[in-house]
């Protein structure tokens, strides 16, 4: 479960204090397929940034399963974002020079599973993403768009987090690709009760997710 | 794929700007190690000058050296201020004699008219058929005296004898060294090659090393006899100094030799031993006053020695500091290539970051990226050392030995000490430390491969390492950044 308890997030630019995130409060269920919607510059992305323990928040709280991320030490933090967070970004983030199957055994590197089981597992995952088995060993820059966003869903599922955070994942894929990924995204979150929160803009993504919440000048509200 | 791989990958992901990095790598690791193998060679031709002469000091009555007399001998008292002399290990004391043969030396008295009126037996100092014979022995000279020998002998019978347009014929003496143990005057052991040393080392002992050229023009073998003065002397053992005329000698008990010349508690020159090579100078500065400076003249080495020892250390010097900046250039080279590669992948970095690696995995990725350009140019550049080690170690120490040598040539400069071919060949040493030194030849040694392996981890310990710890800043949220 994840529990998100007055979250203020504050930058100093010369005299000013920009608050994107200010005073962001809400749960959401294990397993949940949850949207933040907001216009561009709202502060979506900060606040995915403090879920994702990429950042650390001004003030508040942000508890994973009964973990306060917010005052966990940078060591642990490295190990919460390996073993209990996945990140989809909207514009891949995939090692160029890596293939397919590298960049999703990657994390499971990272998290010492053997070789043999982080290829293993690799494999499975690319073909559950629908990614054909010729594709699993071609470069990472050398593949489409909606290929190179399933790589990333199947990196962010290596671990089996509890949570997967994706930031805009249709951002830059066209309609029919945008459609296939939130399916996919939504049948991980139902069949391996995956938390998934997704940060978008887009209606049509938001439609298809169980909760949505909505982003405005650092305040949230559930629609 | 592990950490190792993906650094190898990532060191070749620009393959045209690593080529060139590996290029400038290797030509200054190249260049590190052609200095560092040029600096074990120099190091290695100082250790064997220095080791030719070795610990010796070699102490001669003041004036006496280049075989005209001058000084008084020196005493049995002077040897024990010599051994008392801080870092001398021990002293020994020879007695050096000419002995003519006792028919040359009558005959030639009788056809010069002159010797004959000084005593054929004993004519010190002087020039003409005796040469300089202060003893006699039945001994015939193994060495004939050549158009060398006839012209340094008639340039001291110059104007006294009658029929100068034909000089005489003579003998080379023969030396006789007493020693007081089975070395040489040099402190070196006697080879034997027959017989056995000497073990009777008093007044009255009839024991005597023979050379091997002497023995053979005499028909002498071990337990043969022949006389010295009115003495019975009898083989002991043969020996071989190594050339013709040191062979041409014998080597007598030391108080035998001195009863037998009638020269009691008389040394020509002392063998000092020194503790150390890096004493010889102190000790010879310190021998020197304990005895006198114008009593005694104390030699270790010779100027061209030191003169090449000097040029080599200059050479030295300059090649453990080319060494050393050419290491630290190839440093600075994959520091700023790996700062330039870290501030270009910060993002990627906070890609690795926001998937779980730690900065430790990071840092060793970038370290191990870092070393795989530093193995490339370590061995492109052993390559280039390879070939460019050995000329550039000559040409280092022929441009630091010609001044040196102009310098040291008009010192002995022609006609400087007048004629005679002893002279010339003083000259020729003089102009000789290049010739002492030679040819440098490259070889690489562990000490070599142990020093280049600890430049080049140094390398790689200042080229990678500030840049890992640079990854170490880079905060996972970079990956967001431009999103």
């Amino acid at each position: 479960m994840l529990t998100v308890k007055d979250v203020v997030k504050s930058f100093n630019t010369g005299d000013n204090t920009i608050k994107p995130v200010n005073g962001v409060s809400f749960s959401v269920e294990q397993g949940t397929f949850a949207a933040i919607l907001g216009k561009s510059g709202s502060g979506k992305s900060t606040l995915l940034s403090l879920l994702g323990a990429l950042d650390k928040a001004t003030s508040g709280d942000v508890v994973v399963d009964d973990v306060n991320i917010s005052r966990l030490p940078d060591r642990k933090l490295t190990a919460y974002r390996r073993d209990d967070i996945g990140f989809v970004f909207q514009a891949y983030n995939l090692i160029p020079n890596l293939s397919a199957q590298e960049n999703v055994m990657l994390p499971m590197e990272f998290a010492g599973v053997p070789h043999a089981t982080r290829s293993a597992r690799a494999a499975e995952l690319l073909n559950q993403v629908g990614l054909t088995e010729e594709m699993h060993a071609r470069k990472a820059n050398r593949l489409s768009g909606g290929m190179q966003q399933r790589v990333a869903i199947a990196r962010a599922l290596a671990n089996s987090p509890k949570l997967i955070l994706a930031d805009e994942p249709t951002g830059n894929l066209d309609e029919e690709t945008g459609e296939l990924i939130i399916e996919l995204l939504r049948r991980l979150a139902h069949e391996k009760k995956t938390t998934i929160l997704v940060v978008t803009h887009d209606r049509a993504l938001a439609a298809q997710t169980d909760r949505r919440f909505r982003l405005a000048r650092g305040r949230l509200t559930e629609d | 794929m592990g950490v190792v791989s993906r650094s190898v990958g990532n060191a070749f992901r620009n393959k045209v700007r690593s080529g060139a990095v590996v290029v400038i790598l290797a030509v200054a690791i190249g260049l590190a190690l052609a200095m560092l193998v040029a600096n074990q060679a120099v190091g290695a031709k100082v250790d064997s000058l220095k080791s030719s002469v070795g610990n010796t000091i070699t102490v001669n009555p003041a004036g006496s050296r280049g075989g005209l007399g001058g000084g008084n001998p020196l005493t049995a008292q002077q040897l024990e201020q010599a051994q008392a002399v801080a870092h001398v290990t021990s002293a020994t004391g020879v007695l050096t004699v000419r002995l003519g043969n006792t028919d040359t030396t009558g005959s030639s008295a009788a056809g010069t008219g002159t010797g004959g009126a000084e005593g054929g037996a004993a004519q010190p100092g002087r020039g003409g058929p005796g040469f300089g014979t202060s003893g006699t022995t039945s001994l015939v000279s193994a060495v004939a005296p050549g158009s060398i020998g006839q012209r340094n002998n008639s340039n001291g019978s110059t104007g006294t004898a009658p029929n100068a347009s034909a000089p005489p014929s003579f003998s080379i003496p023969i030396q006789a060294t007493g020693v007081a143990t089975s070395a040489t005057a040099a402190g070196s052991a006697i080879n034997i090659t027959g017989g056995a040393g000497l073990n009777d080392f008093a007044a009255a002992s009839t024991q005597a090393l023979v050379g091997s050229t002497l023995a053979e023009k005499n028909s002498l073998k071990v337990g043969s006899t022949f006389t010295v003065q009115d003495r019975t002397m009898t083989v002991k053992g043969l020996f071989d100094a190594g050339d013709a005329f040191e062979n041409n000698g014998i080597y007598l008990p030391l108080a035998a030799t001195q009863s037998l010349m009638d020269q009691a508690g008389q040394l020509s020159s002392f063998s000092v031993q020194v503790d150390s090579i890096d004493n010889v100078t102190t000790t010879q500065t310190a021998l020197t006053t304990a005895l006198g400076a114008d009593k005694v003249d104390v030699t270790a080495g010779s100027t061209n020695l030191e003169s090449a020892i000097s040029s080599l250390g200059t050479v030295q010097n300059i090649s453990l500091i080319a060494f050393i900046a050419s290491l630290g250039t190839a440093g600075l080279i994959v520091l700023l290539i790996m700062i330039m590669v870290v501030r270009e992948r910060r993002r990627e970095i906070g890609v690795l970051k926001a998937i779980g690696a730690s900065n430790r995995t990071i840092g060793v990725q970038f370290v191990l990226e870092a070393m795989v350009l530093v193995v490339l140019g370590t061995v492109v550049g052993a390559v280039v050392a390879t070939f460019a080690s050995s000329p550039i170690a000559n040409a280092l120490v022929s441009g630091n030995t010609s001044s040196g040598t102009t310098a040291a040539g008009p010192a002995g400069g022609p006609g400087g000490l007048g004629g005679g071919g002893g002279f010339s060949r003083t000259r020729g040493a003089f102009a000789g430390a290049e010739q002492l030194i030679g040819t440098i030849s490259t070889s690489i040694g562990w000490q070599t491969l142990v020093l280049g392996g600890i430049g080049v981890l140094a390398i790689a310990a200042i080229g990678a390492l500030i840049p890992a710890l640079l990854t170490a800043k880079v905060r996972p949220i970079e990956v967001l950044r431009g999103e």
